[in-house]
């Protein structure tokens, strides 16, 4: 686990002097989702594009080819359809950008599975937050090497 | 049926039928050996009869031979004529002895007797008397005691008494043989009504136990009726236990989704934004004291507690894998778990199978049962589980190499064993539960296909 202390700076001014990362976030929650936004825009250099609430608008959103961007967070559990439609239907569109799944329901063998579907890394919503925004972080830095920030299962 | 016939058939067809038949079968024994006996002894009576006719006429006879040889004697004097006249003196003497002896008992006739029997000795001894004075040579005195009559007067007599006696005799062997035909007579008729009242008796008790067979069927017929009714409405009953299963368990499943998505959607999400204000705390107090820093991962530990809590129930109360990544992979995740949990080794077969929600919930339920079982009693070093389609049917089997349990007995886990069941009877299926001690479990159910399937997992 990553704890409380962070193994970089994370003031404001550090994000900025960056280029902002786009993200793409496909949650169902709004009280999840405007926290994660405000988290990730504070804390790693993120610019959230676009947010999707259930499977087939993220598809849609996602295959758009006017909609660029680098990092596409899923959650797994929707309100229709599910994350792992999406982090397939994503894979298979072959863009160079990150898939990661930030779910409540990351056992072992969801994380295997998400995995298989092409996902980078596997976040868990309550304990690996820190992790996530690590990821983040790593991407603006130009490092997209999965498995190096991947918790172990 | 005439009115003393009825009552009669009524009387036979009592309880005093059986009695009544012996009692007519005893009178008519008595009659036929009465009738017998007297027969007999009329036929008896006959006979002495006809013999005391012949002594009657073998007296005259004698007494006319005896006159015969007396006659002859006189006129030649031949010594021969001696011999038949006394051999018939003999004879006319045995007759007369037995004559007295027979009509001895005959008091009205013994007088008639007695005047024969005097006049037939008179006749007897005037013969006597004349051969004795003819052989002592006095010729005019037998001459004499010829001519005077006596001896002619005493045969007519005897002749006379002799008829009177044998018209007797023939007036009683008449009313012998009227008495005889009389018995028979009576036998006759007896031996007649007795056989129509046997038939009559034999009809009845036909009759009776005919309407005994008939009444015999007719509660038979009854009591299977009965059984038959009974039988429907254990029957309805046990459907309407099913249906009442059915209903429970799909409002309790319903109550169970409910407040699971309340906690996953509410409280997750309420969950996940304080930790997500926590994680931005801590980057803008980083340097901040070490007290600060401490409360912080305080706070982290007790939001990481309350997430845990609440996952654990959310699981609990409904496999969430199960709505998000279908049957197959939530069983395939419940069987990992399991294994992982209880260290057994589990082998599993899973193939996609086509279900309504509430079909795969429940097979997910019966999975997850059996393997509660197994974990709490079985003792299993192996198990298997398996899921397959064949037929328009889905077929779900968990088997374990267990102690396995009498599945006669009362046992502990009847509950959720009859609960599973229920389930799977609800669904159209049917379960069948193998188990002898030391021989493990096999838990083998079927379900009908339904529903489009659904193939999430890749």
């Amino acid at each position: 686990m990553c704890g409380a202390r962070l193994p970089f700076p994370c003031d404001l001014p550090f994000a900025t002097d960056m280029p902002a990362v786009k993200a793409f976030i496909v949650e169902d929650s709004p009280v999840i989702r405007e926290n994660l936004i405000a988290a990730l825009e504070e804390l790693a250099p993120i610019k959230v594009v676009g947010t999707a609430e259930d499977e087939s608008s993220a598809v849609q959103w996602l295959a758009r080819a006017d909609h660029p961007c680098d990092l596409v967070i899923i959650d797994i559990f929707l309100k229709r359809g599910s994350g792992l439609g999406v982090l397939r239907a994503a894979s298979e569109l072959r863009k160079p950008m990150s898939l990661v799944v930030l779910s409540n329901y990351a056992t072992p063998d969801m994380r295997r599975k998400c995995l298989e579907l092409g996902a980078s890394h596997v976040f868990d919503k309550s304990n690996e937050i820190d992790a996530l925004i690590q990821h983040c972080t790593r991407l603006a830095d130009g490092d997209t090497g999965p498995g190096s920030l991947t918790p172990a299962a | 049926m005439p009115t003393p016939l009825k009552s009669l058939a009524l009387l036979l067809g009592s309880r005093y039928a059986f009695p009544l038949a012996l009692v007519v079968a005893l009178v008519m024994v008595v009659i036929s050996e009465v009738s017998y006996r007297q027969a007999v002894s009329r036929l008896d009576t006959l006979g002495s009869q006809g013999v005391a006719r012949t002594n009657i006429q073998t007296l005259l006879r004698s007494l006319l031979d005896a006159e015969t040889g007396q006659r002859g004697y006189l006129l030649t004097s031949r010594k021969d004529y001696l011999q038949p006249y006394l051999a018939a003196q003999g004879r006319a003497v045995v007759s007369l002895d037995w004559l007295a002896r027979y009509y001895s008992a005959e008091p009205e006739t013994a007088a008639l007797m007695q005047k024969a029997a005097n006049a037939a000795r008179n006749k007897l001894s005037e013969l006597d008397e004349t051969i004795k004075l003819f052989d002592t040579g006095k010729e005019s005195a037998w001459r004499e005691l010829v001519m005077t009559d006596i001896g002619r007067e005493e045969m007519d007599l005897v002749r006379q008494l002799s008829e009177q006696l044998l018209a007797r005799e023939t007036a009683k062997v008449a009313a012998g043989r009227d008495s005889i035909y009389d018995t028979l007579m009576l036998s006759r008729i007896g031996v007649s009504t007795m056989t129509v009242l046997s038939l009559l008796a034999l009809f009845m008790y036909l009759r009776q136990t005919t309407a005994l067979t008939r009444q015999r069927s007719e509660q038979a017929r009854l009591v299977q009726a009965e059984r038959d009714q009974l039988e429907v409405e254990a029957r309805r009953r046990t459907e309407q236990l099913t249906e009442l299963a059915h209903h429970l368990q799909n409002v309790r499943e319903d109550e169970r989704h409910r407040l699971a998505r309340e906690l996953h959607d509410e409280l997750g999400a309420l969950l996940t934004a304080a930790k997500l204000d926590v994680t931005r705390l801590k980057s803008r107090l980083a340097d901040a004291s070490p007290e600060v820093a401490e409360r912080l991962t305080h706070l982290t530990e007790g939001l990481n507690s309350g997430i845990a809590l609440k996952r654990r129930i959310i699981e609990d109360l409904r496999p969430s894998s199960l709505g998000n990544l279908g049957l197959v992979a939530a069983l395939d995740i419940l069987v990992r778990d399991w294994g992982r949990r209880t260290e057994v080794a589990v082998d599993s077969s899973l193939a996609p199978v086509r279900l309504h929600p509430s079909g795969e919930l429940t097979v997910y339920r019966l999975v997850q049962e059996a393997l509660t079982n197994i974990s709490k009693y079985a003792r299993a070093s192996r198990v298997q589980v398996s899921l397959s389609a064949a037929g328009g049917r889905v077929r779900v089997a968990v088997r374990d190499n267990g102690i396995g349990f009498d599945t006669r007995a009362p046992k502990r886990s009847t509950h959720g064993l009859l609960g599973m069941r229920y389930r799977i009877e609800s669904e159209g299926g049917k379960m069948v539960l193998r188990s002898a001690p030391g021989q493990g479990t096999d838990i083998d159910a079927e379900i009908p296909e339904g529903g489009v399937e659904i193939e999430r997992s890749a």
